[in-house]
């Protein structure tokens, strides 16, 4: 059973500290060979969870979302009042998506995604949170100079450009949806959803590129 | 808890790896770690005492280790207080024990599966009526909890706007102590202005999931 004791999970930390090795990788590897001992999962199931979210459970899912959302306004209409009923419509729904909400960029408009708390992210929608959101100079500076972070990942926001940032500090999941670029009329949904990146959907990406002179 | 982990709004963290490449995982031990933390986890974890196990981490190590190396550290410690490992266990990575169990390899459209029925809603209902509508004039509390709570200190004492209501939620500051308890939750707005000093001009807005234990009238 938990103790729900914070002082209790402070000493055992420290313990942690202590009596491990300093390298994570070591860590790691000593970890899975007494889970494994144990009989408490396999190899062969961490090369699965690895496989999962390297291929099928990623950033893919998410621009195949957005790229929808550009070729069908009833479905950007249903994505953006209820995300976590319209994502059922790919399958994706699933770990941290029962409470997604889609914000979308528009002319004057710009959203950016953080958890300053923890590092919350939608998994099932764009798999595992890239190392950078999980930092601490990305979840302090996120909230205070949006602009200086935006600025550090290429993207200039004009000054009568409002800047809408989510912190994530409740079981809501956030994703962005960004504006379709000039250029891509009649594209298929399947060409669209090439050119989303997971950036665009965190909020770190602006102008998506069509793939020709960016 | 005012531990190092509240970061939103502390100065001094420097610039961001803007050219971190795309895959999800840069080592083979940030993967083997994700896979450990996806198939293994110790039983009746509420998500809230986990993310209290986690503030409680060494200030030093949460600051400087990687999100995954202290993402498994507080799995062993839900491991430990289960009684499913011991730290010389967790020194050694050998097993003092028998098998605990015997756990079958999976496929990866099994684990793919299993992230799409891991789908868990946080709402439920209750019989009292929310407190504040959307566009109420509020104030965040200007204290918390000393235990696990998920109002930053960024916004304590800081007026804002109902953005919209959620339904009652899983309250988080009782949860984490195994009270399982819910409260209505709102999407709270906040002018960047009025949140720091040097944003007297900023036309911009952050928004908060606050429960409704959190805010009072203004």
């Amino acid at each position: 059973m938990p103790s729900f004791d914070g002082k209790k999970a402070a000493e055992l930390h420290r313990h942690l500290h202590s009596h491990l090795p300093s390298d994570p990788a070591l860590r790691v590897k000593a970890l899975e060979s007494l889970l494994v001992e144990k009989g408490l999962t396999t190899s062969e199931t961490i090369d699965s969870w690895v496989e999962a979210y390297s291929d099928e459970i990623g950033p893919k899912r998410g621009a195949k979302i957005v790229a929808r959302a550009w070729v069908d306004d009833g479905f950007r209409d249903r994505l953006l009042a209820n995300a976590t009923e319209a994502i059922t419509e790919f399958g994706f729904e699933g770990r941290a998506t029962a409470h997604l909400k889609a914000v979308a960029n528009t002319v004057d408009t710009h959203n950016l995604i953080v958890c300053t708390l923890c590092s919350c992210y939608p998994f099932s929608i764009l798999g595992v949170a890239p190392n950078w959101y999980k930092t601490a100079a990305y979840r302090s500076r996120a909230v205070r100079d949006p602009r200086g972070v935006l600025a550090e990942f290429g993207v200039d926001i004009a000054p009568d450009t409002k800047v809408n940032v989510w912190d994530s500090t409740a079981e809501l999941r956030y994703m962005v949806v960004p504006e379709r670029p000039k250029g891509t009329d009649g594209w298929t949904e399947e060409e669209l959803a090439a050119i989303v990146t997971r950036n665009s959907m965190i909020g770190t990406e602006r102008d998506l590129g069509t793939g020709g002179d960016s | 808890m005012d531990s190092v982990h509240d970061l939103g709004g502390k100065q001094g963290f420097g610039p961001i790896d803007v050219n971190e490449p795309d895959e999800p995982f840069h080592a083979e031990w940030e993967g083997r770690a994700w896979g450990i933390t996806c198939s293994t986890r110790a039983p009746n974890v509420p998500i809230d005492w986990w993310r209290f196990v986690r503030e409680n981490s060494v200030p030093t190590d949460y600051l400087s280790r990687p999100y995954f190396d202290s993402w498994i550290e507080t799995d062993m410690i839900t491991m430990i207080e289960a009684g499913v490992c011991t730290i010389d266990e967790l020194a050694t990575g050998k097993s003092a024990t028998e098998p605990l169990a015997s756990a079958k390899p999976m496929t990866t459209e099994e684990c793919v599966n299993l992230t799409k029925s891991a789908f868990r809603r946080f709402d439920v209902e209750v019989s009292s009526s929310p407190t504040f509508s959307v566009g109420d004039a509020v104030v965040a509390n200007l204290t918390a909890t000393s235990g696990h709570t998920r109002l930053p200190a960024y916004v304590r004492g800081k007026p804002g706007i109902i953005h919209s209501h959620h339904g009652a939620h899983f309250f988080p500051d009782d949860c984490a102590k195994g009270k399982e308890r819910a409260e209505h939750l709102y999407t709270v707005a906040f002018a960047s202005k009025d949140l720091w000093p040097e944003a007297s001009e900023s036309p911009d807005m952050v928004y908060l999931d606050l429960w409704e234990s959190y805010l009072g009238e203004r």
